[in-house]
């Protein structure tokens, strides 16, 4: 089966993204990165360090040829600041990706859906692969895509948090409506949450402190990479109908059929 | 916008409403064990919850507090370390500190570093590795004005991502004007929020003004500043009212600036070159459990941690509530080129007087990755 992720003119196995911030040091995010199986992973462009080695994110994972690197602009906190490093993220990475982070409260992190909007707007007329991390807005998520975004991510719940899919009805909404991948970011803390989003209909799902704050991210990585997959097949397989009643044996509108019908 | 009432102004001896302590100091004083099991474990802690985890009670369960303080540094933070490192410009002060080895009575060695002295500094300190750098310089002089610590700024900002100051209280133009140069956040301790005892202890010059003072991060914030650290200088006061005051001056600039980001310093006062005796003693235990009770509160809160503590308490308290800590600080002028040189005493002793290399090695052991570079110059306006 061909099943692949399209972002832009990019085909992807995998539909697990990784995130690289929060890792204890840079060898054990490298081992989940790998155990993942992905082939999509962010990294803060105030991360990368040109001048120390040792203190920069993106050099060990630009060796990594079986990943395509997608900086992120998180610490802007406005579209005037995101398109700038956006730019600046790609002259360095020479990736067409950007995700577009913008969050303006440095403490709860949560996105700014009017200052993403313009953002997205600008970098994608200006030919980059745009994916915004977004509130979870079924009306946000059809806009960014008319302004031309490869994806729309909205969030699970608040970064970090562990909260898992806290906005499950809003993300239902959002799959429903869209024509373009739909990447779950931010809140999943288990597996079993990423299956639940894949199940539901999610494109793919990115996962960054699940892994970082696990006691084993090498192993956790390769988890969530399975429940991916077992999450995927099982809505390509459709699952069975939910029904809150039981199904009556002895129908109680069987009247209806009889032979005195008019 | 002002964050005070002008009948707060005039009543200059007590503190506005919203930062009396009284209230929660009762709370804190009959806090039982069971209060203190139910705020460790609270969803959503206030400023109820910190009263209770400041108290006596709670001082019992440090083990528990910690337990979840690492937790939620960790869900927040991550297994990381954000490390700075402060750059003393001055030592000139107009100030009259009672506590401070740099109050202008103080016989001490006056300086300031020169264009080309700075240049050096930054040098050493790019060397090491630090993009993440906090400009210090006393209260305002002649020898050391606003213009100085803007000219400043403007060099640093050339050099490193990350520039903060902690200088003396300044007017919004000020900041603005900072900002503009590259400055990108601001420190500055309240020292104590008693008001009387404020007045007491500092005996003359501008910083006399405790409103002043007081205002100062909003009327940064106001002016652009993306970050503000805020604290009171622990020993001055009875500290348990001093942290009450602290936290509600966090939550009060929290709900005011939606954008700032507003990180927390638990200085402790330590030896100098004065002669002043600190009226309370914080001892370890309480220093913990003012952090850990601040990060199980504000869970999303930078809090900080400067060498002014001995390593084996840095060490032990790292990404179990602090999440960010200067190293290899130097507090005397000019202390970075001139390493072995200078015998001056700084403007407090350092305690943990490890370098770069091996406070970074002591933090691998702990399982946390020290981040030098966590800000990108192009997010200014003028990269």
């Amino acid at each position: 089966m061909n099943d692949l992720l399209k972002l832009g003119k990019f085909n992807f196995k995998s539909r697990l993204l990784i995130g690289t911030g929060k890792f204890s040091d840079v060898g054990t995010m490298l081992k989940a990165v790998r155990s993942s199986g992905t082939q999509l992973v962010t990294v803060a462009l105030r991360r990368f360090n040109r001048e120390q080695k040792s203190d920069d994110l993106f050099g060990p994972l630009s060796k990594l040829k079986q990943i395509k690197l997608i900086p992120n602009t998180s610490g802007a906190m406005n579209a005037k600041e995101a398109v700038r490093a956006a730019r600046l993220g790609r002259d360095l990475s020479g990736s067409p990706f950007v995700k577009l982070e913008i969050h303006p409260n440095p403490h709860h992190l949560m996105p700014d859906p009017i200052e993403t909007y313009e953002a997205a707007r600008v970098l994608a007329k200006e030919g980059f692969i745009v994916l915004p991390y977004m509130p979870a807005d079924p009306v946000l998520a059809k806009r960014l895509e008319d302004v031309g975004c490869a994806a729309v991510m909205p969030l699970g719940s608040a970064i970090g948090s562990g909260h898992g899919l806290a906005t499950r009805e809003m993300l239902r909404l959002i799959i429903e409506n869209s024509n373009v991948p739909v990447i779950v970011d931010a809140g999943l803390r288990s597996p079993s949450e990423a299956a639940a989003a894949m199940e539901m209909g999610c494109d793919a799902v990115l996962i960054n402190s699940a892994l970082a704050a696990a006691e084993n991210p090498e192993k956790m990585a390769s988890a969530f990479a399975l429940a991916v997959k077992a999450g995927r097949q099982a809505r390509i397989a459709g699952l069975m109908p939910k029904s809150d009643v039981a199904l009556a044996s002895s129908p109680l509108t069987s009247f209806l059929s009889g032979r005195g019908k008019k | 916008m002002c964050i005070f009432s002008l009948r707060d102004k005039k009543m200059k001896t007590n503190n506005p409403d919203w930062l009396d302590p009284k209230k929660w100091l009762q709370v804190c004083s009959e806090s039982t064990d069971a209060d203190v099991k139910t705020a460790i474990s609270s969803s959503s802690p206030g400023i109820r919850e910190f009263a209770v985890l400041m108290s006596s009670a709670a001082s019992a369960s440090l083990e528990q507090m910690a337990q979840r303080a690492q937790i939620l540094t960790r869900r927040h933070f991550g297994r990381t370390i954000s490390l700075y490192v402060p750059l003393y410009l001055s030592n000139f002060c107009s100030g009259g500190c009672v506590y401070c080895g740099f109050a202008s009575d103080r016989k001490q060695r006056r300086r300031k570093l020169g264009e080309s002295e700075l240049k050096a500094e930054l040098k050493a300190l790019k060397q090491k590795g630090f993009e993440d750098v906090l400009l210090l310089t006393g209260e305002r002089t002649p020898a050391a004005d606003f213009k100085y610590l803007l000219n400043s700024v403007k060099m640093a900002a050339d050099v490193f991502h990350n520039i903060t100051i902690e200088a003396f209280a300044m007017t919004s133009d000020e900041y603005k004007k900072l900002v503009h140069a590259g400055c990108n956040g601001m420190t500055v301790y309240q020292e104590t929020y008693d008001p009387g005892l404020y007045s007491k202890l500092h005996r003359w010059g501008e910083k006399k003004d405790f409103f002043f003072r007081l205002e100062a991060p909003s009327r940064a914030l106001e002016a652009g500043m993306r970050t503000i650290g805020i604290g009171a200088l622990l020993g001055l006061n009875e500290p348990r009212a001093d942290v009450i005051c602290l936290f509600q001056h966090a939550l009060h600039l929290k709900k005011k600036f939606w954008k700032a980001g507003i990180s927390i310093s638990f200085p402790r006062i330590c030896a100098q070159s004065g002669d002043y005796e600190p009226a309370y003693e914080v001892d370890d235990r309480l220093l913990a459990q003012m952090i850990f009770a601040f990060r199980i509160c504000f869970p999303d809160m930078p809090l900080v941690l400067s060498t002014r503590e001995r390593a084996e308490f840095r060490d032990g308290i790292a990404g179990v509530g602090i999440s960010r800590m200067s190293a290899a600080s130097r507090t005397t002028v000019g202390g970075y080129h001139h390493e072995a040189g200078l015998s001056e005493k700084g403007q407090f002793d350092v305690n943990d007087t490890r370098d770069v290399k091996t406070f970074c090695s002591a933090m691998r052991k702990k399982g946390l990755e020290p981040v030098f570079k966590n800000w990108e110059s192009v997010f200014r306006d003028r990269p």
